[in-house]
């Protein structure tokens, strides 16, 4: 099948590179940004070059790539097939979305330099987000392109726990800087803005590029609960939430005077004893002292050659 | 010949018995001491949003709290010298869990640096100098077994503060976490509790001894053959009631300060980069961070390990020259470091270094304590932290402005290891010379002490005689006297 020509003229380069060791599957992509199937020709914005390299060892291998897509776009995708045995003369592959076949899409590939390549031109809107896989039926050989919005990645899996009357710092972060961001705040199903105007005693946002700070001040019991953060890109925002556990301090105190407590029985009782056995300790321990101290200066008389007799006979000779 | 400052007690170390209550209460102490400002990292990212502050200045609070510990060295060892042990750890004790209390409320970071860094630190000095001292008091046969077993308390601590920490964390933040933090480090006090201050028992007649064994006064007579007198004036001698400062006249002090200057400028630099530079080359965080689990693991055993080894009779008479080898071999084991690939080769250095840590750890004071003797060591160990301050503090930023300047772990780690190398080898040469030296003053402190011997043979006998006449007088007169009485 002929490449498709629409796409030629936005794509400046393609990239093709391969690993020298055996039986590698790599990967290239291409994106190609701006123009769209549509007669109204929109200015094309400025293309964004990716290239990035996915490696399997053996043929029979599922690869999976993560691609952050930020606006509706075409896209394509290419999978380059190296180190097949027999060398066939040719290949036939097909494409998948979210593991159903697309129609008509399989292809016959022909071998070039030992590899393979099939490649697709895929128009993404918001509904087309999705996996997209290239299957090759007689290789078992498979590669899922996950195409979805940047994901907001180090969520904390625990809540954050802060107190009443104090105040707390919930924060998000991605790697691209969306259009605006938005929190939210999750009853039950319903999620209800977050709007800082209407409530400056209370609430905070602080937006900075690719991170938001959401900061509630004054602290109570009802502010528990999940708070989402929503970057809002061209095709679709991305979202993801953290839990809020608010406490009252005696809480903390429990344990902590349970362990004071303990030290407390600890300590009295140490002393106690010590107390209690001092009387006996200081009548017997009297005889024991001299046998132990003789033993003590013959081991440290082998250990050390004489030196503590020599001191211990010359403090005797100074009286 | 080992140096003879051991026995200046005035009494013999019971070895034993008690002892090891009170090495269970030094694990307990120098554990939280070395441990706790290690592990409070784990809060440092949620104080930081909470401040809105960047790294370095929540990196403060512990670079703060270590550096208070240092210094307060000095301070710890006056009050040791004046009241024992015992009151000195409650007191620390004390004073961290108020500090960390009163952290739990803070509104400022200059109000966590005020409660955690310079009154937890303090706290923290007031733990770790006593703990040490008085394992020179109560053993001196067994004493680097005591040691080997109380540093160990470090790692075992590391290791159980870390997930305790996180658990804290996870369940109430970090307010709450400080304030049962607080609670926890009052177990101090209980350690302080078991540290019995030592009853000295009265010798037979002959020998004389000091009635109490934590007297202000220094120690008089001389110490290690061959140094000077302290010459105390005016002003010198108030200062010496508080500390000792005659020991930076002790020329096995000096050599042991200079090495450690020299050593501690590249010791916990490779501690603190081997998580990074684990990631650097590509391991993920997990096996990151399991090295310094095996490194933790290895050096927990390796510290009463080299305790037993240098309680040996081969060892501990030239215990110094054991010191040399574990820091020349720390030296040696940065060095080789970055030549070792993969994951397998990090897990290696792992276990050599935490060997090697462990070694040089255990027997940090015992060889302290075998120069200049456990009436001593209180002061000699407070001088000797204020001065390590330096290097501690400095080491690990310096090691990061290598890592940031060259973009490479490997000058790092060549620059700690060539650090400790040469304080190792310094080590060994000076030692070798003060051995000698030693030895020499030894034998004539013999030549002197025979013929005082001989002379006071002399003195014996004649008292003897005398002796011998009186009894013959007496039993003549009782006779006298017997037969008047029987007359009738």
């Amino acid at each position: 099948m002929p490449r498709p020509r629409r796409a030629q003229h936005c794509c400046r380069e393609t990239a093709l590179f391969s690993m020298a060791n055996v039986r590698h599957l790599i990967l290239l992509l291409l994106y190609c940004d701006g123009m769209n199937t549509e007669t109204t020709p929109s200015p094309p914005s400025d293309p964004v070059f990716t290239t990035r390299k996915a490696v399997s060892k053996g043929q029979n291998q599922v690869i999976t790539e993560e691609l952050a897509i930020l606006t509706p776009q075409n896209i394509e995708l290419l999978c380059n097939l190296t180190d097949i045995p027999n060398n066939p003369p040719n290949i036939t592959g097909y494409w998948a979305k979210d593991g159903q076949e697309i129609e008509n899409s399989e292809e016959t590939v022909n071998r070039i330099n030992e590899q393979y390549v099939l490649k697709k031109t895929f128009s993404i809107q918001a509904r087309d987000l999705g996996n997209y896989s290239c299957i090759f039926r007689e290789n078992k050989a498979q590669v899922t392109f996950v195409l979805d919005v940047p994901v907001i990645k180090d969520k904390r899996d625990k809540p954050v726990v802060s107190y009443t009357r104090d105040s707390v710092v919930l924060e998000c972060k991605l790697k691209y800087t969306p259009n605006t961001w938005n929190w939210y705040k999750a009853n039950n199903t319903e999620k209800e803005l977050i709007n800082v105007t209407a409530n400056p005693l209370n609430y905070k946002i602080f937006n900075n590029g690719n991170r938001t700070k959401l900061t509630i001040l004054n602290l109570s019991e009802e502010h528990s609960g999940k708070y989402i953060c929503s970057a809002v890109f061209d095709i679709k925002p991305s979202e993801s939430y953290i839990e809020l556990k608010v406490l009252s301090y005696t809480e903390p105190l429990k344990p902590f005077i349970a362990i004071v407590v303990e030290v407390i029985v600890l300590v009295t009782l140490i002393l106690l004893w010590e107390k209690c056995s001092k009387p006996q300790h200081d009548s017997s321990s009297a005889g024991e002292n001299d046998v132990c101290s003789e033993q003590t200066t013959k081991l440290t008389r082998d250990e050390s050659n004489g030196v503590e007799n020599n001191t211990a006979r010359r403090r005797k000779l100074d009286d | 010949m080992p140096p003879s400052a051991s026995t200046n007690l005035g009494y013999t170390p019971p070895d034993g018995g008690w002892g090891w209550a009170v090495v269970f209460g030094s694990f307990i102490s120098i554990g939280f001491s070395y441990a706790f400002p290690k592990s409070l990292t784990i809060y440092f990212k949620e104080i930081q949003e909470y401040f809105s502050i960047s790294y370095s200045e929540i990196a403060w609070v512990s670079s703060i709290m270590l550096a208070t510990m240092y210094a307060g060295g000095p301070v710890s060892s006056v009050l040791v010298n004046r009241y024992g042990s015992r009151p000195v750890v409650i007191a620390g004790g004390l004073m961290v869990g108020v500090a960390m209390v009163m952290a739990s409320f803070g509104t400022t970071i200059l109000h966590l640096y005020l409660c955690v860094g310079v009154i937890g630190g303090f706290g923290l000095a007031f733990n770790l100098q006593p703990s040490l001292t008085i394992i020179g008091k109560y053993f001196l046969v067994k004493r680097p077994i005591a040691n080997g077993l109380a540093m160990a308390g470090s790692p075992v601590f590391l290791s159980t503060l870390a997930p305790l920490n996180q658990f804290l964390f996870d369940h109430f933040g970090w307010r709450g976490s400080f304030l049962i933090l607080g609670g926890v480090v009052l177990n101090c006090c209980v350690a302080g509790s078991l540290m019995r201050p030592i009853k000295i028992k009265t010798k037979p007649p002959v020998s004389k001894t000091t009635d109490e064994n934590d007297t202000a006064k220094p120690d008089v007579t001389s110490q290690t053959a061959g140094q000077d007198k302290s010459k105390q004036s005016g002003c010198a001698a108030k200062v010496s009631q508080f500390i000792d400062i005659s020991l930076f006249k002790h020329r096995g002090y000096l050599i042991y300060l200079v090495g450690n200057v020299l050593l501690f400028f590249g010791f916990f630099a490779p501690v603190v980069f081997l998580a990074p530079y684990a990631k650097h080359q590509g391991i993920d965080e997990y096996s990151a961070a399991f090295l310094l689990s095996i490194f933790a693991l290895v050096d927990m055993f390796a510290r009463p390990g080299t305790g037993l080894v240098a309680n040996t009779k081969w060892i501990r008479p030239k215990i110094q020259y054991f010191f040399s080898f574990s820091v020349t071999y720390n030296g040696l084991c940065h060095l080789i470091c970055p030549l070792l690939p993969g994951y397998s080769g990090l897990v290696v250095y792992a276990v050599i270094f935490g060997l090697a840590f462990g070694m040089v750890c255990a027997l940090l004071f015992e060889v302290l304590m075998d120069l200049v003797g456990a009436q001593r060591f209180s002061s000699a160990v407070g001088l000797a932290t204020i001065i390590e301050c330096g290097p501690v503090l400095l080491g690990p930023p310096i090691s990061g402005l290598l890592v940031d300047i060259f973009m490479d772990y490997k000058y790092m780690y060549y620059a700690c290891g060539m650090m400790m190398l040469a304080g190792g080898v310094f080590l060994f040469i000076m030692n070798f010379y003060n051995y000698r030296l030693l030895e020499k003053e030894e034998k004539e402190k013999q030549v002197e002490d025979r013929l005082e011997i001989g002379s006071a043979k002399e003195l014996a006998a004649n008292e003897e005689d005398k002796d011998n006449e009186e009894k013959i007088r007496l039993n003549t007169e009782e006779e006298v006297g017997k037969s008047i009485c029987e007359e009738p």
